[in-house]
């Protein structure tokens, strides 16, 4: 049988080369999509920064219980222990030593830098190289990775939370713990006393270190620590858990790439199963004739379904041995553009393999079977007498189970579609999100029908357009309807999924660049990445000219159903000067105290009104009731939530100002006089707010192209299996096109119609996604900015209609010229 | 026998019964030799070395069996058909228009074939076909008109059956006329 098999493969190259070429490059994909996952989820980080410790208490997440159901969120600025639990840990049985760690913000000459009491460096732990350890407010001691040619007992500025101070090395030390990454930031350190003091959150520490005596360290003293933490609201890493105690680079990227696989991974996996099946399908359909040849010849209806079996295992077989380490090479290559554009460190490890490998075979193995079956099932149990007359004509039956999924599906993506007009907000997104699948999946499992009722409906604009040519083309489609399911569904899900996908992103760059284009009033900006003091913010006022000045900066909060909003904190003297927000109700005059401003998209997901108070938990987990004052427009070019940095003060990780911006008179140059004050906070540059509505387009389009790259990969491979569809079926119409030119068909004529039929297929297919696209964008873009009108750029449209265009010119205009070319009595004789 | 199921049914057919069709239908993949021990392949036996050599010298095939169905003629392929339905050595054969695609020297060629299988063998052919002359090879005829049949005769000559095939032709115009 597996040799039958085999020559039957060899036989008919054409069908099994389409079915690997789709099997094969769905294999790369969901392995490399797959691998990319796995590492994320795989990533484990390392404790470095901790690593001499047995216990870390500290305070990184909230959880918080909404309708019943829990929901864990990290806190965007780091929560704080309470200093007190210190002494309590100490009570635990075992404990040698309790460290304090308290992280400052340090900017050196030679780069950034953590500042830290002194008896943290047993965490790590750290070991003096020269010199002493500091013993007055003005001494540090310098991790050897920053000191550069700075030897103890010279005096150096430090920057430190925004504050400049002079201070005498005391000494060197070196970091003696495990390899410390290379984005760490290398560590200073001031005696306790001092490191308290510059500390922003008063009684608060950032993180307890515990320490067992030696030989003591056991699980129940671990369970100890760990219930005084819980009792104090707070956490106990333990072990590898302390590694997501550090924030690194690489930890970001392992979160990245999980994030990746929530967003594309549905896609993905439908994508490529529909284009297997479909392929498949469609292969074993053109097989029908050598099938119902083998029942004749005495197959038994389980040995031709062994038969297909076995073929669509062995293509399956080879295609996971071709696709699995071309999907592992591919990877490399991605990792190696993703290190290359900065999204993930280079030191980020791949890790795994296996088990996307055996979910991706077993995936693939699944489907292919599985559609061979389905597909074959027909002509299996096909009576051989029948089987012989059957085999030129297509029957027309389908499943009625995927006739009741498809129209089932259908419901519930019109059931989305109403809800999605009615609701408001965040919740509006993710029903727009599920519509798009849904009506995509409903087109993709209704496509057989979809193609008939087409082709019934285009019959008279065919034959209008096209004339008798358009008849006969009306009729191919009607009677091709199944073979043309996989264009079908290919073309509308990568219009319907990628335009949607694709064309939001360019909605939200151009919507935030736009909005905070329009709302900056300000003509200046002075920017700082270790913060501006307030005093910077007063000098700037003073300086004549100068008509309003404001400091802004940026941190998150967390509303209760677990979401992270954007949060800019503003000194509001002047506000009105310096950005337009659109206040839509309320007034921005009122900002003062515990009041808090929203976007209309915000306002509208929670059900705010002016007057109303929003319970929401700060960065660092504080809990805070905010009366809402004003609900304004531009919130996507701002940020969803507007302070005064009194609500946020001692609530965040670093203090001061990320940037102030001045508005100044018309026609005042007060370019030197910004510059003076640039010059006495080291590190703060000036710059254009122009410039600075430029770079935030920049950064936009930046982080747009890991998406854009996976749409280009998905759009490819769509585009793909619609082209092998076409060249398999318009190759095996050799036979049908001699016989329609002995009838007297001229050459000219079934060119046109062939340019009917493509005409009407592509057209359906384009309708139906563009709609699709166009309906998921209309509701997204008016949720997310209130215009009903989405925008799509001119490349879009062109690169959407000329795509599709090559498309069928290469895939069935060509191949159906070159069948053209052989004269019809030497076409009649071809068998199918 | 209706009550047998499609698998069954299968079973019955290739152990006892060999068919020739008018269009051949060999299995464009396979090569002469595979397309003649199919049947017993797909019914789990093993091919009857012997049993195959002879059935293939009869044939006049013992030089083309390694070619495939697409290069060779129209006659060789019916021969390898016939062949291929008589390697199960089954209790009956039946042909379906068999000389229905050749030129009539072939026809006779496969026809001839047909009748010493009977001679030489003993084995039971029946055949359908419009063909007088085809008809002549056989020991018994039955003309059929609208399933039924209208004659039973023991070979009666060409002649014979083709002036009872004309008159079936006038009866029907007859009909038609009244």
């Amino acid at each position: 049988m597996l040799k039958l098999a085999a020559r039957m493969l060899r036989h008919r190259k054409g069908s099994a080369v389409a079915t690997l070429l789709a099997l094969t490059a769905g294999v790369v994909i969901l392995m490399s999509m797959g691998l990319l996952v796995e590492s994320g989820l795989r990533f484990e980080a390392a404790s470095q920064r901790f690593a001499a410790t047995d216990v870390v208490v500290a305070n990184r997440d909230i959880t918080l219980t909404t309708n019943g159901q829990e929901a864990t969120a990290p806190l965007p600025e780091g929560g704080t222990v309470p200093a007190s639990m210190a002494e309590r840990l100490r009570q635990v049985p075992g404990v040698a030593t309790v460290v304090v760690d308290t992280s400052v913000t340090a900017v050196l000459e030679n780069g950034g830098a953590t500042g830290h009491g002194w008896s943290s460096t047993v965490l790590t732990p750290y070991q003096l190289t020269k010199g002493a350890q500091p013993k007055n407010d003005d001494e540090v001691a310098l991790d050897e990775r920053v000191a550069g040619s700075v030897a103890p007992g010279d005096e150096i500025p430090i920057l430190v939370e925004g504050t400049a101070r002079v201070y005498r090395v005391s000494g060197l030390v070196r970091n003696a713990g495990p390899r410390p990454g290379p984005d760490a930031p290398p560590a200073v350190f001031f005696t306790d006393v001092h490191a308290a003091a510059v500390y922003p959150r008063q009684g608060r520490v950032d993180a307890l270190g515990v320490i067992a005596e030696p030989g003591a360290s056991s699980a129940a003293q671990v369970a100890d620590v760990r219930k005084l933490a819980t009792e104090a609201g707070v956490k106990a890493y333990a072990g590898a858990e302390r590694g997501v105690l550090e924030q690194s680079a690489d930890l970001a990227a392992g979160d990245m790439l999980v994030q990746l696989g929530y967003v594309f991974g549905g896609f993905v996996g439908l994508l490529v199963m529909f284009v297997v099946a479909g392929t498949i399908g469609l292969a074993v359909r053109h097989r029908r004739r050598d099938l119902a040849l083998l029942r004749a010849v005495a197959a038994t209806p389980g040995q031709i379904a062994r038969l297909i079996l076995i073929e669509v295992g062995l293509l399956s077989l080879l295609s996971v041995v071709i696709g699995v380490p071309s999907g592992w090479f591919a990877t490399r290559w991605v990792r190696g553009e993703l290190v290359g554009r900065g999204f993930i460190p280079n030191t980020f490890p791949f890790s795994g393999g296996a088990l996307t490998a055996a979910a991706v075979v077993g995936a693939t193995m699944t489907v292919a079977v599985g559609a061979a079956l389905i597909a074959a099932r027909r002509t299996v149990l096909i009576r051989p007498t029948e089987a012989l007359g059957e085999i030129a004509v297509e029957s027309g039956r389908n499943s009625k189970v995927r006739l009741f999924v498809g129209f089932v599906t259908l419901a519930g993506a019109i059931y989305l579609t109403t809800l999605s007009t009615t609701q408001k907000g965040t919740a509006a997104l993710g029903t727009a999100l599920g519509m798009l699948f849904a009506l995509v999946l409903a087109v993709a499992l209704l496509a057989p029908w979809i193609n008939r009722v087409a082709a019934r409906l285009l019959g008279p604009v065919l034959r209008a357009v096209w004339g008798d040519s358009g008849y006969l083309a009306a009729a191919n489609l009607r009677a091709n309807a199944q073979s043309m399911v996989t264009v079908l569904a290919a073309l509308v899900l990568t219009v319907g999924l990628g335009g949607s996908i694709w064309f939001l992103q360019d909605n939200l760059e151009r919507q935030s660049v736009a909005q905070n284009r329009a709302g900056m009033l300000a003509q200046h900006s002075m920017s700082s990445a270790v913060g501006l003091p307030e005093t910077a913010l007063a000098e700037i006022r003073e300086i004549p000219g100068v008509v309003a000045a404001t400091g802004v900066r940026n941190t998150s909060i967390i509303l209760g159903n677990g979401e992270v909003g954007g949060v800019q904190a503003i000194d509001p003297d002047g506000i009105e000067h310096v950005m337009d927000l659109q206040v839509r109700s309320g007034s921005l005059a009122d900002l003062r105290g515990h009041a808090v401003a929203v976007s209309s998209m915000q306002a509208d997901s929670n059900g705010w009104k002016v007057g109303d108070r929003a319970e929401v938990w700060l960065g660092d987990g504080t809990p805070a009731t905010l009366r809402i004052v004003a609900i304004y427009g531009r919130g996507m070019g701002f940020g969803d939530f507007t302070v005064t940095k009194d609500v946020i003060a001692g609530h965040t990780a670093s203090t001061g100002y990320e940037r102030i911006l001045v508005r100044a008179e018309p026609g005042t140059d007060i370019t030197t006089a910004l510059a003076d004050v640039t010059d006495r906070h080291p590190g703060s540059t000036v710059t254009n707010t122009a410039e600075l509505t430029g770079r935030l387009a920049d950064d936009l389009a930046f982080s747009a192209w890991l998406n854009k790259l996976l749409m280009g990969i998905m759009i490819g491979y769509a585009a793909m299996a619609a082209a092998n569809t076409m060249v398999m079926a318009a190759l095996t119409r050799g036979r049908e096109l001699a016989s329609l030119r002995m009838v007297g068909v001229t050459r000219k004529q079934v060119r046109r119609m062939v340019h009917a039929e493509q005409s009407g297929l592509l057209g359906v297919s384009l309708l139906i996604g563009g709609s699709i696209a166009a309906l998921t964008l209309v509701s997204v873009v008016r949720t997310l900015t209130g215009q009903s009108v989405p925008y799509v750029p001119p490349l879009g449209w062109v690169s959407i209609i000329g795509g599709t265009v090559l498309l069928a010119l290469l895939t069935t205009i060509l191949p159906i010229a070159r069948l053209l070319r052989v004269p019809p009595i030497a076409g009649i004789g071809v068998k199918e | 026998m209706s009550q047998l199921s499609e698998t069954d049914l299968t079973k019955l057919r290739r152990s006892k019964i060999g068919f020739v069709f008018q269009a051949f239908n060999l299995i464009g993949a396979l090569t002469v030799q595979e397309n003649i021990v199919l049947p017993l392949q797909l019914s789990g036996k093993r091919a009857d070395a012997t049993w195959v050599r002879q059935v293939v010298d009869r044939v006049g095939l013992a030089d083309r069996l390694s070619h495939r169905p697409s290069q060779l003629s129209g006659g060789q392929q019916q021969r390898v058909a016939i062949a291929r339905a008589l390697a199960t050595r089954p209790e009956v054969i039946f042909c379906d228009e068999p000389t229905g695609a050749l030129d009539t020297q072939t026809a006779a060629e496969v026809l001839g074939l047909l009748r010493s299988m009977v001679d030489e063998a003993g084995q039971t052919v029946i055949m359908v076909t419009h063909d007088p002359v085809a008809a002549s090879y056989a020991d018994r005829v039955m003309v059929l008109a609208d399933g039924r049949i209208v004659h039973d005769m023991p070979q009666p000559g060409a002649e014979r059956i083709a002036e009872q095939l004309a008159m079936l032709g006038r009866r029907q115009r007859v009909t038609q006329e009244r």
